[in-house]
């Protein structure tokens, strides 16, 4: 099965590994609504970010839901952070809130000037969708932002490991 | 349903009448206009359908209520007069919901079986300081009930409802993410983790004088894969370098993996099977990567089970290789002559104390004790023992949950008099959350004692052979030569301690036993480091800490945070300043202390 797929003039790619550890130009971050980075990815963006990125959200304060916001990523290998508040543990109506965050947050990269985003499984995992939506969700939004009017050049989907691999991998291919 | 379920609308014993109307859950809400159930208690009546399997129903069924568990509790033992402790009370709370919905019984008698819903996010607020905060989900109850209710298991199963809808406590949210997010349950970063193992390995070449590569990562065809807990790497490294030793000694081919390395699984305390089961493949995909023959698990309870005992489950795999824990591993080295080990030279009186994951639940209580009788020359039991043996009040993921601290180091009397009644002076445990939950009550009851693991004391038994003398550092080596120290703390034995470690190293070392003494000294001295107690009169740790990183002349400044209360840890990490670069639990040993500030300062 295929890990890339060409939209437009833009690729949609798999990739395994660690996505606060990275060379990109932009990565996200499923954010809180109060902005704290937290832990899980929070932490690592703390520890590799520095002080920086958490001054800079800090003069932001807050963000409605399924909105995002950019800021920069630090000491990082990245250059940017797009901070998405996407829904959690069950919330109701959790695949449109998680479909308007994905949009929200390729428009916001988009307005920014971002070519290259990589996206975690948004709200899977702690927050609890299923995989399987997760990524049916993902895959679907980004195609449709890539076939409309963007300057995303390079869109990656960062699965840490094989059980998040796989039902991206399936969704990609269908 | 018909006319037969009606006549039981109107019985009016119930502490919610709503709740005993009769039929399914849509029915109620039709019947009831002035009672709505939230979204969450929705969703948790939901996954609890999904989540019944045999072993569960059977324990939901199958109590009398004949109360033979109640004195088993060691938090009832501790709260005789407050009967919400039993273990049969904490069951009912989800008994109520499942005969509610899935028994014959709630639906024809509610009132006498006490069928009850749960409708708002209060009534899952209170399931939760059941759930988390009056178990530690250690069992014993369990193996003293006739009817062979499990209540941990279900108990467990609450956990995993309550996390589904997010209602959990802080500490579990923050470590859970960490494990799903970082790959640890202590968010320790790969490139530390490392770093770590590479520090520890050049100690090991230094102490042994022996270039040899001492700690292997990611070897392939290894005939050992050794995983660890993630809190040997970020507080106790020294369990990784005596495990090292051992490896080393008894000339085994092993190694240990760059990822998917740690071998807790923080969806046993949780109850989220789903990240019981991606932890579990996580470490198992990476020693099928690796090719490795076996995979050996150091000494952790909840480690043990989740990985040998429960992660084949939880991640649907079949394991094509051997799991064991590292207390089976070195047992068999000293049998079979691969390490020599001299008793004599652990000499202090020591008892053990059973994890209650690997005893209770997985039934490793006789290797361990034989190991101790061949590296001690003073073992002696504490009762009751084994599968009776008490909980050492930091299972079930309780040592993150800091707001049930008070309730927790209470229900450790019980512990506390278990331990005093041996009269030796240190408690030896296979489990690092036993650890800490025995540290926090020896501290806590004054008991003056000591924990340590069996690796510690199989590598200080170790007869090193001949050919290999480790040399000891000449004297005029200070390793802390030129470094200025700031040791902050209100108690004076500490400052006495910490001050003679540190000059017998070469530091210079300046004292301070509060706050605004401390800041004025750190802006004054600009020392390399600062030991900092969170405890203190006037200007706590915390405030301190912050002052520190937001002051630019400070802000640079290296801390280790040294506290006797990590139920205060909060107060550091929750600031929005760059966390400490360290960080201890008291009571700590001179080695413990110099490894720590050695890691800190980048010292080699």
């Amino acid at each position: 099965m295929s890990t890339s797929k060409k939209i437009n003039n833009s690729t949609l790619r798999l990739e395994k590994g660690d996505i606060t550890d990275m060379e990109l130009e932009a990565f996200v971050f499923y954010a809180q609504s109060d902005l704290a980075l937290g832990s899980g990815f929070g932490n690592a963006i703390s520890m590799r970010g520095g002080l920086a990125i958490k001054k800079e959200l800090e003069s932001i304060g807050s963000l409605e839901d399924g909105k995002a916001v950019v800021t920069g990523a630090g000491e990082m290998k990245a250059t940017h952070i797009v901070h998405a508040v996407g829904p959690k543990f069950q919330e109701e109506n959790i695949e449109s809130k998680l479909e308007t965050t994905m949009i929200n947050t390729l428009k916001t990269a988009d307005e920014k000037g971002i070519k290259q985003l990589a996206f975690p499984p948004m709200g899977a995992n702690f927050y609890g969708i299923p995989l399987p939506d997760c990524a049916r969700i993902m895959v679907k939004t980004i195609t449709e932002h890539l076939k409309g009017k963007s300057g995303l050049k390079d869109v990656l989907i960062i699965p840490m490991d094989n059980r998040e691999f796989k039902p991206f991998e399936k969704a990609l291919n269908s | 349903m018909g006319k037969a379920w009606d006549s039981v609308a109107f019985i009016p014993y119930a502490e919610d009448n709503l709740d005993y109307l009769p039929g399914t859950q849509a029915s109620f809400t039709e019947n009831s206009m002035s009672k709505e159930r939230s979204h969450k208690a929705t969703k948790v009546l939901e996954r609890l359908s999904k989540k019944l399997n045999r072993q569960v129903v059977g324990s939901l069924v199958a109590c009398v209520h004949c109360g033979m568990c109640t004195d088993s509790c060691h938090y009832v033992q501790t709260n005789p007069d407050d009967p919400t402790y039993a273990p049969a009370y904490k069951a009912d709370r989800l008994r109520k919901i499942f005969k509610k919905h899935h028994d014959w019984t709630g639906r024809v008698i509610p009132w006498w079986v006490g069928a009850k819903s749960v409708w708002t996010d209060e009534d899952l607020e209170e399931l939760k300081d059941i759930a988390f905060g009056k178990c530690t989900n250690c069992r014993r109850c369990s193996i003293n009930c006739p009817m062979g209710v499990d209540f941990a298991t279900f108990n467990r199963m609450t956990r995993g409802l309550l996390v589904s809808v997010g209602v959990m406590p802080e500490g579990v949210s923050v470590v859970s993410k960490d494990q799903w997010e970082i790959g640890n349950q202590m968010g320790v970063l790969k490139e530390d983790y490392v770093d770590t193992l590479e520090w520890m390995a050049e100690e090991l070449q230094g102490e042994l004088e022996d270039d040899s590569d001492m700690i292997p990562i990611d070897k392939m065809d290894a005939e050992v894969v050794y995983s660890i807990n993630p809190r040997e790497a970020k507080y106790d490294p020294r369990t990784i370098a005596d495990a090292a030793k051992i490896f080393h000694f008894a000339g085994e081919n092993w190694t240990m993996p760059s990822e998917g390395w740690d071998m807790t699984n923080f969806g046993l305390f949780s109850g989220d099977d789903d990240l019981g089961g991606a932890v579990a493949k996580r470490l198992f995909d990476k020693v099928i990567e690796l090719r490795g023959k076996k995979l050996v698990i150091s000494e952790c309870g909840h480690g043990y089970r989740s990985t040998r005992c429960e992660g084949p489950n939880w991640a649907g795999m079949d394991i094509p290789f051997e799991m064991e824990s590292s207390v089976d591993t070195m047992l068999r080295y000293v049998k079979e002559g691969r390490i020599k080990v001299d008793k004599s030279r652990n000499k202090t009186p020591v008892t053990f104390h059973d994890s209650c994951n690997n005893a209770r639940s997985c039934g490793l209580f006789e290797e361990p004790r034989e190991l101790l009788n061949l590296v001690c020359e003073n073992f002696t039991e504490m009762y009751p023992n084994r599968a009776e043996n008490y909980c050492c009040t930091g299972g079930g993921g309780a040592m993150s949950m800091s707001e049930y601290t008070p309730r927790r180091l209470k229900s450790g009397k019980v512990k506390a008099d278990q331990l005093k009644a041996t009269k030796t002076e240190i408690v030896v445990t296979s489990c690092h959350n036993c650890v800490d939950g025995l540290n926090d009550v020896i501290r806590h009851y004054k008991l003056g004692m000591e924990v340590t693991q069996l690796v510690n004391l199989v590598a200080n038994a170790l007869v090193i052979p001949a050919k290999i003398i480790p040399v000891s550092i000449p004297d005029e080596v200070l390793v802390l030569a030129g470094k200025k120290i700031l040791v902050v703390d209100d108690e004076p034995d500490i400052l006495t301690f910490f001050s003679t470690v540190f000059e017998d190293n070469g530091a210079t070392v300046f004292t301070a036993t509060d706050g605004d003494e401390a800041i004025k000294l750190a802006m004054a001295e600009k020392p390399d480091l600062v030991t900092l107690d969170i405890s203190m009169p006037g200007k706590d740790g915390g405030k301190v800490f912050e002052e520190l990183r937001t002051n630019a002349e400070t802000s640079t400044v290296k801390v280790c945070i040294i506290t006797g209360r990590p139920e205060l840890r909060k107060l550091i990490y929750d600031r929005k300043v760059q966390p400490p670069e360290g960080y201890l639990d008291k009571p700590v040993d001179e080695d413990t202390l110099m490894l720590n500030v050695r890691k800190v300062l980048e010292l080699a």
